[in-house]
């Protein structure tokens, strides 16, 4: 038995049929063609398939695609493009946030509202709340240390160009 | 590995799910943030022929009356850090809360899911257990309020039956004074945890008025050290010791060990965090921080 949805996906319309069982994370990458959703582990432990679902963070490994029927949902492919144009995507090339670049889709999708949340309030966050914010995503290259570096780089200019880093 | 077969049912009001659930009777499961079902029924533990989602009823309010306040079973966990009755009312779930998962899993998973997944170290269910909360399940033949401890029966065993939903968790206010600790210990930051411990500290500024405790880790379900809690009572602030106090808890307690801790290991673990969070309820209490 399949169910009709209608997804919004990095802006676009999909009116999908789908089976209930099917993951958010699959539908994305089968019937959408976004495979920069990356499914780890398929039970909510490493992140690499986060996505924006109405705006905010989600595991879409932990989502059924028929929940979301209605609902706008980012990838990381709304971010910069192939050519990763998006500051964010810059800083984790400059610090070398980066390895495999296998959980990269996740902790992007995971740190991009951190970031901007962060440039919004006007505050450079403790290291500590970094590696919260980071917490949920597993990187098996990179040590973490450039992806912190990355997030704090990213802040760093935000603040700069709205004038208020202290 | 996917999820087997199911149909999906997207519950509109609470006697719509209820009405669902009654109909699918054992093959019917509610789905709240799915940050515990889903991953359940990827591993292919849980199979439910009919899955219930009950993210749109109503029941997503922090409310009070004069003694106690509501949680609805949809209050997301993320919620709680910022809302000022559980800041004033029940500070040591504030300290709880952060322990849970990873920003993501605290942004969609919620109360109701928490405390029917049970997991024994999940820090909502021993938030229950501190508080002395009420669990409120609704079916289609009425209402009725449980206990937390007799809710919890087991790792991932509670009181739910079939055809009945959780639809608020009820906490009775403290009266007068009070301060709230809660601190543990796991792998990683996010993990579940290997130990816990939560006070809760009723005072008149000088006297203990009431102690509760929760601690998790010692037994399937999370406990409440209930002789230590009755000697507290009455003692002057600055007679609590937490040495001793975490002495006593360490004796008192008989973890089993597993792949992630050994029982001695964890006996002392929880003695540590029992001594450290009494300590700080009692300077908080005493107006030292
Ligand atoms: C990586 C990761 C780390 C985590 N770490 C922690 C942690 O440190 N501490 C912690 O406590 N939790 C942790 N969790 C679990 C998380 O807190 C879940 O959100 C919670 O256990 C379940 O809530 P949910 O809303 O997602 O429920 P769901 O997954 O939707 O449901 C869980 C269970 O409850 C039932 N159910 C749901 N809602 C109701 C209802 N209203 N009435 C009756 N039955 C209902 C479901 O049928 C199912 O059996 C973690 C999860 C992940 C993926």
């Amino acid at each position: 038995m399949k169910n009709k949805i209608e997804l919004t996906v990095n802006g676009k319309g999909h009116a999908l049929a789908v089976e209930p069982r099917r993951l958010l994370a699959d539908v994305l990458r089968e019937d959408c063609g976004l495979h920069g959703v990356h499914i780890g582990c398929a039970h909510g432990a490493c992140g690499c398939c986060t996505v924006h679902v109405d705006g905010a963070p989600r595991l879409s490994c932990l989502t059924f695609a028929v929940q979301c029927d209605g609902k706008t949902i980012e990838t990381v492919e709304s971010l910069g493009g192939t050519d990763a144009t998006h500051p964010l995507q810059q800083a984790f090339r400059k610090h070398h946030g980066l390895q495999c670049g296998y959980c990269t889709p996740g902790f992007l999708m995971a740190l991009v509202p951190f970031v901007d949340a962060k440039v919004r309030e006007g505050t450079m966050p403790p290291e500590a709340e970094i590696r919260d914010a980071m917490s949920g995503n597993i990187c098996r290259c990179t040590g973490y240390q450039g992806i912190v570096e990355a997030v704090q780089d990213t802040i760093g200019q935000g603040l700069r160009s709205q004038g208020t880093g202290q | 590995m996917r999820p087997t077969e199911f149909a999906y049912h997207r519950a509109e009001t609470i006697e719509h799910a209820l009405a669902l659930l009654a109909e699918h009777g054992e093959d019917g499961r509610p789905i709240s943030g799915g940050q515990s079902l889903v991953p359940m029924m990827n591993l292919r533990l849980a199979r439910p022929a009919h899955l219930v989602d009950v993210n749109h009823l109503d029941m997503a309010r922090i409310e009070e009356d004069a003694d106690t306040i509501r949680i609805g079973a949809l209050v997301r966990h993320e919620t709680y850090l910022t809302h000022p009755l559980i800041a004033r009312h029940l500070p040591a779930m504030l300290e709880a809360v952060h322990w849970i998962g990873h920003p993501t899993i605290r942004r969609n998973g919620s109360i109701g899911g928490s405390l029917c997944h049970a997991d024994p170290t999940a820090e909502l269910a021993a938030m229950a257990v501190l508080h002395d909360a009420r669990i409120v399940l609704a079916s289609t033949g009425g209402r009725r309020e449980v206990a937390a401890v007799d809710f919890l029966k087991g790792a991932y065993v509670t009181d739910v039956q079939p055809g009945e939903l959780l639809v608020e968790v009820i906490f009775p206010k403290p009266t007068g004074p009070h301060v709230g600790t809660f601190d543990e210990v796991g792998e990683r930051l996010g993990d579940f945890a290997i130990g816990s411990f939560g006070v809760r500290l009723e005072h008149d500024g000088t006297r203990v008025r009431r102690l509760a405790t929760v601690c998790g880790g010692a037994r399937m379900v999370p406990i409440r050290m209930t002789e230590l809690e009755a000697g507290a009572a009455g003692q002057p602030l600055s007679a609590l010791d937490p040495v001793a106090f975490g002495q006593k808890v360490t004796a008192m307690v008989s973890p089993s060990g597993d792949f992630r801790a050994s029982a001695e290991y964890r006996r002392n673990l929880i003695g540590e965090l029992a001594s450290r969070t009494l300590q700080r309820a009692r300077d908080q209490a005493m107006g030292m921080k």
